[in-house]
């Protein structure tokens, strides 16, 4: 045992244990339940506070605002340049026009002291990705107003105005433009024309924090507390009223020591604990939602169900089928598909026959390491050949390997190297 | 009936494992101490499953295939001989802590407070952990990695009933004829898919889902031995409580739970178990402790490839409680050789463990403030520690936290060096590898928390008593 926990509070010494005297006089301290509500209530206060603050910073105009949100949704959007199309409530862009540019514009009629932020939702961006907001005002409608758009985990964030001086006026329309080219479909849901009063922004920051996290690939990684991009994440603020607390305990002992009964250490403990618990109840919350989720997708079903419940549940259900075909030993198979995701999935449900993948490219290797007897899956791979007549299958680069057509299916075929 | 049999064949593992331990003790007064009964649960887990995977590679180096028979039955047989032993040793003290464990667990003897606290939290521990297993049993392996490297090899050693080769591209493409196998990082340890492949071989077939259940009962177990060795040091038993829901409540250890595949949970455990186990020594200098440590660093080194640096990382903190004279400037020699060291190797540009060295420095703040402070991955642990290590600087070296501060300074040191000098410094800007590298840290930097803050809190609060009501072993 260490030596500190064996101290019993007899052994402490003369000096300290006076010290410490004074708050434990039991005639003297407030009861137990008196502390807890001081230090609930100091906790409260600060967080009243800090919110206030982060207001008088994140409020651009008026904090109680009459105007209210106009959104604008897929209907009213107008793809000028670039190529896309509407897919259920969202505008998809594929690509940019020649000069590279993907422009979307909307009609409005508000006025700009009304509406000082504009949140475009748009998806599928790059980190790096050149995006502007575009408008015209009645002051000078000759002239097209615009500035950067802000972009966080690859969606656009709102962009405030109240200060761009050519944010004035009457707003008539508004666009976004995005520059270069698109490694992606982009993905416009509408915009909103915000107020940005003190509620609202409560209310966005509640929904950020709240927002449910459902498992995705990233997750292993990170966990990123509700929506992936934030303005104030939840922690930096609780960590905010837990050391603003602790600091006010600090303060409040050194003119009146005996305002608590507890040691200025068990506050801290408990601010940091309840700030801590705030974070795990949010955490809770999520997984229990996320056991909704599961269940809606898994539960009830046997180990092959749920593969084929899976997002590559095609793909399981083409394999299954090459399965059938192919020796119950293990063989070589080389997997040829564009997609890596498919491409590593098929290799595990192939396993254990002996499969070879390019994790990382879809590139196949060359014909010469290709060998008879070995076996070829081709699943959603663009650039492969089959010569049925001659027996001959193809691939970039001039490959070419004898081959026997074992299985083919819409989008995958299995062969047999001879 | 599969199901009852996959549970059956981790408890045997689990008992196993306790057995072991209670076999190697050779003090029959060990199990009254202050949490040892904890402390034996837990770590039983984890030696039993690097005992289990062990014994699979031995059957595979036999020629022996894997089966119910050859890997449980051994297993049994064991556990029965150890236990035997173990009741031999110490029949007095097991039922003594037989007795005394449900006052223990009903917590009669703690004042009210305590006992509804104390409460509350076994809940909302409960509460996750039944979240979990929910997740655990339901979906099928999810994480990439988990499907192109780790997996991979547990379902061809399923299949084949033995221990195949895995080699790279070109060795595989150069041997046609040859029964060799291909996967995404071929040159992965095999520790964390042998016990995929045991528990398809409980089942009798390969389940995505169900082969994970090991996952879920590391965290388990990784609870007991966390509240265990907290108990060992002195904490008392709602406080230990408290430091494991810290723990066990951080949001990327429960991803990887829930999520399960990967061997970053495994890797974490097992290293926290380690440092524990090499601290007990220290204390105690019992040789049960110091097998314990042997047996689970030589785990670290075949879980994944960084624990063999992991487990040097260990050494600064041991040699300073090993040779308490010396032990710190000894400490910081070894701190001074290894910056001398780091500086040379990146100078040479070297691949270590797949990490490219190089020497321009260029730490991704930016990456690492969100991962650590802004993003919910690690609820307020980052804040807390940087809290403590102002608060009690002065005891950070102190006899009673020497240790541990520097296990923890040289972990996050090996952390930052990784992330400002190689290759990784990519992967945290684009959070894909920070929180999973610092995943293997972080209960020891939870612990090292606790402690610290308490060893700068005890003598401000001498009116708070130290010791609750003694309950043996609880």
């Amino acid at each position: 045992m260490t030596g500190r926990s064996t101290i019993s509070p007899a052994a402490v010494p003369p000096a300290e244990a006076t010290i410490a005297a004074p708050p434990v006089a039991p005639t003297a301290s407030p009861p137990r339940n008196r502390d807890v509500l001081r230090a609930a209530s100091i906790a409260v206060a600060v967080l009243i506070v800090c919110i206030a603050a982060y207001l008088a910073l994140a409020v651009p105009g008026a904090w109680f605002p009459r105007a209210a949100p106009k959104s604008a949704g897929v209907k009213q959007l107008t793809l000028v340049r670039g190529t896309g199309r509407v897919v259920g409530n969202a505008l998809v862009v594929t690509a940019p026009d020649a000069a590279g540019i993907a422009l979307v514009s909307v009609t409005t009629d508000f006025r700009s002291t009304d509406y000082p932020g504009i949140d475009w939702s748009v998806s599928g961006l790059r980190e790096d990705a050149d995006v502007r907001l575009l408008w015209r005002n009645d002051f000078q409608p000759e002239k097209l107003a615009s500035a950067p758009i802000g972009v966080e985990a690859g969606r656009t964030i709102t962009t405030v105005l109240a200060h761009d001086p050519a944010w004035i006026g009457h707003i008539d329309g508004v666009a976004l433009a995005i520059h270069g080219t698109l490694p992606q479909r982009i993905v416009i849901r509408g915009v909103t024309a915000k107020p940005m009063g003190a509620i609202e922004i409560l209310r966005d920051r509640l929904g950020e924090w709240f927002a449910f996290e459902r498992w995705n690939g990233a997750s292993i990684n990170t966990i990123a507390g509700g929506k992936d991009y934030q303005r104030l994440p939840l922690p930096v603020l609780l960590a905010l009223v837990v050391l603003a607390s602790g600091i006010v305990v600090v303060a409040i002992r050194r003119f009146r020591p005996d305002a608590f009964r507890a040691a200025t250490p068990a506050l801290l403990a408990a601010f940091f604990l309840v700030g801590w618990l705030l974070l795990d109840a949010r955490w809770t919350w999520n997984l229990l939602r996320q056991e909704r989720d599961t269940a809606a997708q898994y539960a009830g079903k046997d180990a092959r169900d749920k593969r084929l419940a899976n997002d590559d549940g095609p793909l399981f259900a083409f394999i299954e089928k090459a399965l059938a075909v192919l020796p119950s030993k293990p063989v070589r198979i080389f997997i040829a598909s564009d997609a890596d995701y498919l491409r590593d999935r098929a290799a595990y449900h192939l396993y254990p026959h002996r499969v070879f993948f390019d994790p990382r490219s879809n590139a196949l290797p060359p014909a010469t390491d290709l060998h008879p007897g070995d076996w070829l899956l081709v699943y959603e791979q663009h650039g492969i050949q089959f010569d049925r007549a001659q027996g001959k299958v193809r691939w970039d680069g001039g490959q070419i390997v004898n081959a026997e057509l074992k299985l083919v299916e819409p989008g995958g075929a299995l062969f047999l190297v001879r | 009936m599969e199901i009852a049999l996959l549970w059956l064949g981790w408890l045997l593992v689990w008992m196993f494992g306790i057995a072991v331990l209670l076999a190697l003790s050779t003090r029959t007064s060990t199990l009254s101490d202050d949490g040892e009964t904890a402390f034996v649960i837990g770590a039983g887990f984890f030696v039993g499953q690097f005992l289990l995977t062990l014994w699979m590679r031995a059957l595979a180096v036999a020629g022996i295939s894997f089966g119910r028979v050859s890997i449980g039955g051994a297993l049994l047989a064991a556990t029965a001989i150890l236990a035997w032993l173990a009741w031999r040793r110490h029949r007095n003290m097991l039922v003594d802590v037989l007795r005394a464990a449900p006052r223990g667990l009903a917590g009669s003897d703690l004042p009210k407070e305590q006992r509804a606290l104390r409460y509350a939290i076994v809940a909302w521990l409960a509460l996750r952990f039944a979240l979990l297993l929910i997740e655990v049993l339901r979906r099928p392996l999810y994480p990439w990695d988990a499907w192109t490297q780790w997996a991979t090899k547990a379902r061809v050693w399923y299949g084949e009933r033995t221990m195949v080769p895995f080699v790279d591209a070109s060795q595989w493409l150069a041997a046609p004829g040859t029964n060799l196998w291909f996967d995404a990082a071929p040159h992965y340890p095999g520790t964390v898919p042998l016990t995929q492949v045991w528990s398809a071989t409980l089942l009798g077939r390969f389940d995505d889902a169900l082969i994970n259940l090991p996952w879920w009962l590391t965290a388990i177990a990784f609870g007991f031995a966390v509240y265990g060795f907290l108990r060992g040091r002195g904490l008392g038993r709602v406080g230990a409580l408290v430091a494991t829901w810290l723990v066990l409540s951080l949001p990327i250890l429960d991803a990887h739970v829930a999520l399960a595949g990967y061997a970053d949970l495994a890797m974490a455990t097992y290293l926290t178990l380690t440092a524990f186990a090499a601290l007990r020594f220290v204390q105690s200098r019992r040789a049960s402790d110091l097998v314990l440590a042997l047996v689970l660093a030589a785990a670290c080194t075949v879980i994944k490839n960084p624990g063999k640096i992991w487990i040097l990382m260990l050494l600064p903190g041991l040699v300073a409680a090993l040779v308490p004279r010396y032990g710190l400037r000894l400490a910081g020699a070894m701190f001074a050789l290894a910056a001398a060291a780091a500086l040379v190797l990146t100078r040479t540009g070297l691949t270590i463990l797949g990490y490219h060295l190089q020497l321009d420095f260029d730490m991704p703040w930016n990456g690492l403030a969100e991962a650590y402070f802004m993003f919910a991955n690690w609820h307020l642990l980052f804040y807390g520690a940087l809290a403590v290590a102002v608060l009690a600087w002065r005891r950070l070296l102190s006899p009673e936290l020497a240790s541990l501060t520097l296990i923890v300074a040289a972990g996050l040191a090996f952390l930052m060096f990784g992330f400002a000098f190689t290759n990784a410094r990519a992967w945290v800007e684009d959070q894909s590898t920070v929180n999973r590298a610092t995943l293997h840290l972080a209960p020891l930097i939870v612990v090292w928390m606790v402690l610290a803050f308490r060893a700068w809190a005890l003598p401000r609060s001498p009116a708070h008593p130290v010791h609750e009501p003694a309950a043996a072993g609880a």
